[in-house]
């Protein structure tokens, strides 16, 4: 046993040396949001999929939701600063922020939902959420509803 | 709107009247003063010759000075923020050359703040005298933004957002944080190991992430009051349906200080350690729900979960229902002098069609909301009609020790 996790975690490195993207890519990108965001990192198995649990310093949590297949099909933020959303949503923010209206003087939430990208985000200094699926990603059987 | 409308007479001499407040402080209490200072709702800042135009504003005018000098600027126009901590000038309004912050290695501060709608603010921290009514906040370290003579923002801070630096983008000259929490960022800035992208070390050549100690980060200028420190109350009248052209209230410093910030029957409600509480809606608990006077609506859901249409494109995060709709949530968090016992308040609220209210030629709503999915944000609308009460992290009042809203 002791072996085994050596083996994967020297694998888990070599990827991270190279992985680069979240929201839609690889299951790899998701150690390397783990080392960009300086983080600790634990897997919870789902019924499904399984939840990268990333705990940042501050106690900002990011779970990034992966499918058996190793695509990340959900990303999720709760904490006390905001995440950096263009790498957490990869290939994807792109479209975030064009599907933004910002508007003078009128501070709120940003909601973007596309045919595909839905993007949540809310909240106030010391406390932010949201959440990033991608509908055409989400497993068989699984809602968007456990992007929380 | 279930409040009825309180209307303050602004009184800005002769309110330090010699009753004796109830501050615990042992040392030598300085003598009472003016606590009351100004605000308004209205069409906001000149910018090119039109006022910014935004609604649900509201602001109020500051002046700083250079640290124990009598050289000073008066700021108008400047956002009343409960969501956030600290004072932000955009540069372009700032005339003063105030001191600026250096950090343990004699480098300049930089300060990045960053909203959930994918904009920030950048600039360095500078420290200023804070005026407001008879109370004075002494070298308090502020934030200047968008000074053309500062390092870039870097891209830590800027995250692919949008920079809001310009009085027509921000709709004002700058905000007042005057909220919950005593500093912008608190102790996780101030670590040695993995410090957030809010605190940089800014040498000529570029910034890069750094911790900064408590007592050096943004400060909540109430905070720092030699009294009326332990919080605030932010008054405002109730406005007719339609709407207000503008509407005039008060900010109060302190909690049970003086004979004018008692609470008065308001009840108090602990927030969590992130300033959120819990908005019962429907049956349903929604525990990150939160009161913050710089929205300046009340989002709150989603369409599907409210069944108020959103609006078109042009006014989009807002609903726009055929006709007005009212709605009751309860309000909840445990007593700040008593943990064990949670505290409840019914709010009612209505939702008007808010591309109707921004063709009118109001600036005050109380019925203007949009969406905040699986929250409520309780924005400017929520203080019409109401006196609400913010008890600072930390210090104790009459409700309590903060953080905590009474109303």
């Amino acid at each position: 046993m002791i072996q085994r996790t050596l083996v994967v975690s020297a694998a888990l490195l070599a990827v991270a040396l190279s992985g680069f993207a979240a929201l839609g890519g690889s299951e790899e990108s998701v150690i390397s949001d783990q080392i960009r965001l300086q983080a600790s990192r634990k897997v919870v198995p789902e019924h499904g999929y399984r939840v990268h649990e990333i705990t940042r310093e501050d106690g900002t949590l990011i779970k990034e939701y992966v499918s058996f297949e190793g695509k990340v099909f959900g990303v999720s933020w709760k904490g006390p600063t905001l995440p950096d959303l263009s790498q957490l949503l990869g290939s994807n923010f792109a479209e975030f922020r064009n599907g933004l209206h910002p508007q003078a003087g009128r501070r709120k939430a940003a909601v973007i939902r596309t045919g595909d990208l839905v993007v949540e985000s809310s909240g106030h200094m010391r406390a932010f959420e949201g959440r990033a699926y991608l509908n055409s990603m989400l497993p068989a059987g699984v809602t968007q509803d456990v992007v929380q | 709107m279930a409040a009825a409308a309180v209307v303050l007479t602004l009184s800005l001499a002769g309110c330090g009247d010699g009753t004796s407040g109830s501050s615990s402080e042992t040392t030598s209490t300085p003598p009472p003063v003016n606590n009351v200072q100004p605000v308004i709702v209205d069409a906001g800042p000149v910018v090119s010759g039109q006022p910014a135009g935004n609604a649900n504003v509201l602001f109020t005018t500051v002046t700083i000075c250079m640290p124990g000098t009598a050289t000073c600027q008066t700021i108008d126009h400047v956002t009343v923020d409960t969501g956030s901590t600290g004072l932000r000038i955009l540069a372009s309004q700032l005339t003063l050359n105030l001191p600026g912050s250096m950090n343990a290695n004699g480098q300049p501060i930089g300060n990045c703040i960053q909203f959930a709608d994918n904009t920030y603010q950048w600039g360095p921290v500078q420290k200023a005298d804070i005026k407001m009514a008879g109370e004075v906040a002494s070298s308090v370290p502020i934030q200047v933004v968008g000074p053309s003579n500062f390092p870039a923002a870097p891209t830590d801070c800027t995250a692919g957002g949008t920079p809001v630096q310009t009085v027509s983008d921000l709709g004002a000259n700058g905000i007042l944080g005057v909220g919950l929490f005593r500093q912008d960022c608190g102790p996780a800035c101030a670590s040695a190991t993995s410090p957030p992208a809010i605190y940089y070390s800014c040498p000529a050549s570029a910034c890069s992430i750094t911790s900064v100690s408590v007592a050096e980060q943004l400060q909540n200028p109430v905070s720092m009051f030699p009294r009326d420190n332990n919080g605030l109350a932010i008054t405002l009248p109730q406005v007719p349906a339609g709407g207000a052209v503008s509407v005039s209230g008060t900010l109060i410093f302190g909690v049970g200080t003086q004979a004018n910030n008692t609470l008065s029957g308001a009840l108090a409600q602990a927030t969590d350690g992130f300033g959120n509480f819990t908005t019962t809606f429907n049956g349903v608990r929604y525990s990150s729900s939160f009161i913050d006077s710089g929205s300046n609506g009340l989002f709150f859901l989603d369409s599907a979960t409210t069944g108020l249409p959103d609006c078109a494109r042009q006014e989009a995060g807002f609903y726009c229902p055929g006709s007005t709709t009212g709605f009751s949530a309860i309000n909840s968090g445990p007593n700040p002098n008593v943990s064990t016992t949670t505290v409840s308040t019914n709010i009612a609220f209505a939702i008007a069609n808010a591309a109707t209210l921004f063709n009118s030629p109001s600036y005050a709503f109380n019925n203007l909301g949009g969406s905040n999915p699986g929250a409520f944000d309780w924005g400017l609308p929520f203080f019409f009609g109401r006196t609400v009460f913010i008890g600072i992290e930390g210090r104790s009042s009459p409700a309590g020790m903060g953080p905590y809203w009474a109303y």
